[in-house]
């Protein structure tokens, strides 16, 4: 069959295929026009250059090679240096212990399928969520007003923040769980404290335990910058070099800040198969 | 009767396997508790004047300073507000742009050369997770000066670690057949990508930038800290007069723009899936 042939068999204007038909068609370039207006508006808003915006990658280049290279790596092998990377460790390692704790019974409490009393439900929830809507740098300038400067501030901080992250991780585990060792328990006449230990928690523990070493990699990375607001820390050294415009040093310890964090990244995920493996 | 029988060495055995994992566990949680005690003595009970807080009196009295809300602030609460949710969606948008080559690069089967690229999207992807917002906005407002852009900035670079991951392990789990098939009937390159592997990572992507969104709220209430103006800046200045009242407002505004971010990422999420 030539090809004079195959044409000569379609119809002329024929329906041509597209992904979406009429209706849904409309909806989506809708929703789009709606979506760019709304960003347009607010880059009017907000005053934002976008000649300054398209150029922002190639300047940041261009002010890092100018200004932060070569960075100070002498500064931050200093051993005042070390010893705030060690006080960084040790506050992330309070900071999410205290909150994996705390996360345990808010969470459970704000399980919808096991909680103990109707009232713990939205205690247990606002609890959460609000240590999870505010920032973990509002959290550390909040402390710092009310117990001075240093690390209890810093780990006070922290400990808000893994109640707020590791409190809505665990509620969603305990709501994943299998109703049945529930059930029977409670038919057997166990109070909601006898359900929580022998039919909840058996069936979450390995979760627990991943959850609670992903909380600490990420308070981790929290706990390098709460010294900027006087939380103690790496974060402490940060400030005070980018307030003298000491770049070099300021290149050094951002460059330290995230090879601990590749560090703990690491550990964190080599501890959370072996929590796995061991299941 | 013969099945009722139990057999002594295997009840032996297994109370000797619950003993070994309960010593295990006991170690463990020895060990867990001994560092703890060193962070505590050598952070806390080193670190804190405790005669500068003032006892428990003092510490009531510092929170009682917060207690009292500046109603008064609430006209000068809007438009920061707004300046805040605005900075987090462009910086959302900014940030799937900017994840859209990493994670190209970075998804194994699409990426356009496995020894050099591959890696350097991988270590974008880490790069961009493992430095804190706020220190994305310091660089940001050293390079491109103060006001809402290196606010914008700093969200997009954060935000490209988290999307960009799971976008490339999407694009890695895809079926391979419709790719195919494209390929088959004399696609090209950009019909296989739109035809073939959008459709396919549509909704996981979608979804994880709603998600992502959510969380850029939060962070871009804390741009100003810096800088980078919203309602951070409001915060910090509100701070530095020590007017306690007013900085309640602003965390109660913060409150609120994040509860309402959850409840329409939530209904977006459920329309999106």
């Amino acid at each position: 069959m030539t090809e004079q042939a195959i044409t000569a068999k379609l119809p002329s204007n024929g329906p041509t295929w597209s992904r979406y038909r009429y209706p849904e068609s409309l909806y989506r370039f809708g929703t789009l026009l709606v979506v760019v207006l709304f960003l347009g508006y607010s880059l009017h808003f907000l005053n934002v250059d976008i000649a300054k915006l398209i150029g922002a990658l190639g300047r940041l280049v261009g002010v890092v090679s100018d200004r932060y290279y070569p960075p100070d790596l002498e500064y931050v092998l200093d051993r005042g240096y070390l010893a705030a990377i060690l006080d960084t460790l040790q506050m992330s390692f309070l900071g999410s212990f205290a909150g994996v704790c705390l996360a345990v019974p808010l969470a459970w409490f704000s399980a919808g399928n096991v909680t103990p009393h109707r009232v713990m439900f939205p205690v247990g929830r606002l609890g959460v969520i609000s240590c999870r809507a505010i920032h973990e740098t509002i959290w550390t300038i909040l402390f710092v007003s009310v117990l001075g400067f240093g690390m209890l501030a810093g780990v006070s901080a922290l400990t808000m923040f893994c109640i707020g992250f590791a409190g809505k991780l665990f509620a969603d585990e305990i709501e994943a769980i299998d109703m049945g060792p529930v059930e029977a328990m409670q038919s057997a006449g166990a109070n909601p404290l006898q359900v929580f230990l022998f039919a909840v928690v058996p069936q979450v523990r390995v979760a627990f335990t991943g959850i609670a070493i992903y909380t600490w990699d990420v308070a981790f990375r929290a706990a390098t910058v709460v010294g900027f607001f006087g939380g103690g820390g790496m974060g402490w050294y940060l400030k005070r070099n980018v307030q003298q415009l000491e770049n070099l040093r300021v290149a050094a310890i951002i460059l330290s800040i995230i090879a601990m964090v590749l560090i703990a990244e690491f550990l964190s995920g080599y501890l959370r198969s072996a929590v796995n493996r061991a299941k | 009767m013969a099945s009722l029988d139990v057999n002594p060495a295997a009840i032996s055995l297994q109370a000797d396997l619950r003993r070994r994992r309960f010593t295990k566990m006991g170690l463990i949680w020895l060990a867990v508790l001994l560092f703890i005690g060193w962070c505590v003595s050598g952070t806390i009970i080193a670190d804190t004047d405790w005669s500068r807080i003032g006892g428990r009196s003092g510490v009531l009295a510092s929170i009682g300073r917060y207690l009292t809300l500046d109603i008064g602030l609430f006209p000068e609460l809007i438009i920061p507000t707004l300046e805040t949710f605005m900075m987090a969606c462009v910086g959302t948008v900014l940030g799937c742009f900017f994840s859209l080559p990493v994670a190209w690069l970075g998804a194994a089967n699409v990426t356009p050369s496995k020894t050099i690229l591959y890696p350097i999207g991988r270590f974008l992807m880490v790069l961009s997770r493992s430095v804190h917002e706020i220190v994305w906005a310091l660089i940001f407002v050293s390079a491109v000066g103060l006001g809402a852009l290196p606010g914008i900035l700093a969200i997009a670079m954060r935000s490209v670690g988290f999307i960009s991951k799971i976008t490339a392990e999407a694009i890695e789990n895809i079926d391979a057949k419709p790719v195919e098939a494209i390929r088959a009937v004399g696609g090209n390159q950009f019909q296989v990508m739109y035809y073939g592997i959008l459709p396919q990572i549509y909704p996981v992507v979608l979804a994880t930038v709603i998600f992502e969104w959510d969380i850029n709220i939060r962070r871009s209430a804390v741009m100003g800290l810096v800088g980078a103006g919203g309602l951070g800046l409001l915060f910090f200045r509100q701070m530095n007069s020590f007017n306690y009242g007013g900085v309640s407002m602003v965390i109660l505004a913060i409150l609120l723009l994040i509860v309402l971010g959850e409840v329409i990422s939530h209904y977006l999420r459920k329309a999106v899936i």
